[in-house]
């Protein structure tokens, strides 16, 4: 009866334990990023999130783990998942509004460019929005616009994080 | 200990429902698209750095840690797939791609990756 | 774990004090310190690699992984660059149309020179390359360029690495102009920022990620990485330039990649050859 009882109880601990163990695994890199990291909040969809959070860090922190499409609430407001450039994709899938996303797109490529920050497939993206323009499928061309538009905002903004925060990698 | 059973019956849960015959053929699709995501090496090329027990998984490396266990490591899937959108946010030096906020792979892909790794 | 520290650290005090950080740590103009660089990088590959000395690193990944060390010096018996060096040699010794040579366009008549590159010009106020001086020599003497990446160029190259091999590098950075330390700077910050869509930089692979496989690849330690340029690949089939293999990179992160010769191009490559200062010339290389 007695050994029975203790094989149970170290089992109950040894699961305990590796449970502890691996969400310690999963918290102990949070603590390395700035606080708070967005991973610990776990706000449900429903529930606003901790004011703290910014409404960036609460949009990516919904984006990365349901997708797009998803709505949530923060700081009393209710917000979806969907990028600015989804959005704009979104309008009706005529010519003159496909033409002006990809105006738009290649401005905002223009820009990272200048920053030396462009990246390798986005040319390649606005063209074929061309093209598909030339063809008449201004849906296409709205998504690719709308792509290439993303790659090169988050471009800058990869820019600027570089700026501030390159020299955390160099060895000292 | 809450915490755990509740776990627990998470996995529980997705293993019913994902055995569930109403869903098996989009899910083995979703799966089949994931694998290819890991496996491409224009797509997700996961396996250029993490190994994972899959006998098609072909010259693995391991920048990254293994992908197995994954049901233990991250009992909430959506953290998982938080993780692969963006690693940076739990890392800002790592070396793994923001594949999501990247918009390396599409969420479709993402959402199928996630199924694929979820059985190791 | 050293970095992992100081990130933890930099970040704890990042949002307080972000300017006094940036003046404790010798990333800008007034703090920027390349000797103390250079010896920290040395102690992060010593701790990472204690078996293997720095002199060593001239080899690239063969001075950190012994299972492919055997068979690239096999390699090395017959080098495959041979046949360039020879090409080199009689092309560096053609006249030009008007009669002049390479040899009239560098100090020593271009013998034994490749480990003073590159350097710091100050009346042209940035920093020149060896296969920049090639081309310059060219079209000094009324001769069409050579293209940067392969071919003429790198032949050129490797015979007068080959000529100044054992020598040990020694990159000056002129104390006397800032712009010289500024150049320096922006080479290292090129080397440490993250970028592409990939959001890598050059140490990502480089340092963190020496010697740990992506796929069946292992990437080469930055300690030593300019030495053994010109470098014939296996993968190219051919000798190319240490600026081709910078576009290849940079491509490899998803950026729409710099040609080769571009400022930024060259800035890396001084960082890199200070980074590599008391190592030796061993080019031309043979790498996978």
């Amino acid at each position: 009866m007695n050994k029975g009882l203790i094989i149970a109880i170290v089992l109950i601990v040894a699961v305990v334990l590796f449970m502890t163990q691996s969400d310690k695994k999963e918290v102990s890199e949070p603590a390395m990023t700035k606080a708070p990291p967005p991973v610990q909040v776990e706000p449900s969809p429903a529930e606003p999130a901790a004011p703290e959070v910014s409404l960036q860090e609460a949009f990516e922190m919904n984006r990365a783990m349901y997708g797009k499409g998803h709505s949530f609430a923060w700081n009393g407001e209710q917000h979806t998942t969907d990028h600015p450039e989804e959005i704009e994709a979104s309008k009706e899938a005529t010519q003159a509004n496909a033409e002006a996303l990809l105006a738009s797109a290649m401005a905002k490529n223009a820009e990272v460019a200048k920053l030396g920050f462009e990246w390798k497939l986005t040319g390649d993206i606005l063209k074929k929005a061309q093209q598909s323009i030339d063809q008449g499928n201004f849906q296409q061309a709205l998504n690719l616009a709308a792509q290439a538009k993303y790659h090169a905002r988050i471009g800058i903004e990869q820019y600027h994080y570089a700026q501030a925060n390159w020299h955390l990698s160099v060895p000292e | 200990m809450r915490k755990l059973t509740t776990s627990f019956c998470t996995v529980g849960l997705l293993a019913m429902f994902t055995a569930s015959p109403v869903v098996a053929d989009n899910h083995a699709e979703q799966i089949a698209l994931g694998k290819a995501v890991y496996m491409g090496k224009s797509r997700g090329n996961c396996v250029s750095c993490h190994t994972i027990a899959d006998p098609d998984a072909k010259l693995a490396g391991n920048q990254g840690p293994p992908t197995l266990s994954m049901k233990a490591r991250f009992p909430d899937k959506a953290k998982l797939r938080a993780q692969i959108w963006d690693a940076t946010k739990n890392n800002p030096l790592t070396i793994m791609p923001p594949l999501g906020k990247h918009w390396i792979l599409s969420e479709e892909e993402i959402d199928a990756v996630v199924e694929y790794i979820y059985q190791f | 774990m050293k970095i992992i520290k100081t990130l933890a650290l930099n970040l704890a005090v990042a949002s307080a004090s972000q300017a006094a950080l940036a003046a404790d740590s010798g990333f800008d103009m007034q703090t920027v310190d390349p000797e103390a660089d250079r010896i920290a990088l040395q102690n992060y590959f010593k701790a990472r690699f204690p078996e293997t000395e720095i002199a060593d690193y001239v080899n690239g990944i063969y001075a950190v992984d012994a299972g492919s060390r055997e068979q690239w010096e096999e390699l090395e018996e017959f080098p495959p660059y041979e046949f360039d060096v020879e090409k080199g040699e009689e092309l560096f010794n053609t006249p030009f149309a008007n009669g002049k040579g390479y040899a009239d366009c560098f100090e020593n008549g271009g013998i034994g020179i490749r480990h003073k590159y590159p350097y710091w010009n100050k009346d042209e106020g940035t920093v020149k390359t060896l296969e920049q001086e090639i081309n310059e020599c060219r079209t000094d003497n009324d001769e069409e360029p050579l293209a940067w990446g392969k071919g003429a160029i790198a032949q050129i190259s490797a015979y007068m690495a080959w000529t100044s091999r054992d020598k040990v590098f020694d990159i000056q950075i002129p104390a006397d102009d800032e712009r010289a330390k500024a150049a320096y700077l922006d080479g290292k910050k090129f080397f440490y920022a993250k970028r592409g869509q990939l959001n890598l930089s050059c140490a990502n692979c480089h340092v963190q990620g020496t010697n740990i496989r992506i796929r069946a690849d292992l990437p080469s330690p930055q300690l030593g990485h300019v030495t053994h340029f010109p470098v014939f690949r296996s993968k190219w089939g051919a000798l190319g330039t240490l600026h081709r293999r910078y576009s290849g990179c940079h491509k490899d992160s998803r950026s729409k990649p710099l040609k080769p010769q571009t400022e930024t191009f060259r800035n890396l490559e001084y960082f890199q050859s200070y980074m590599s200062n008391g190592l030796v010339a061993n080019g031309p290389g043979a790498r996978k």
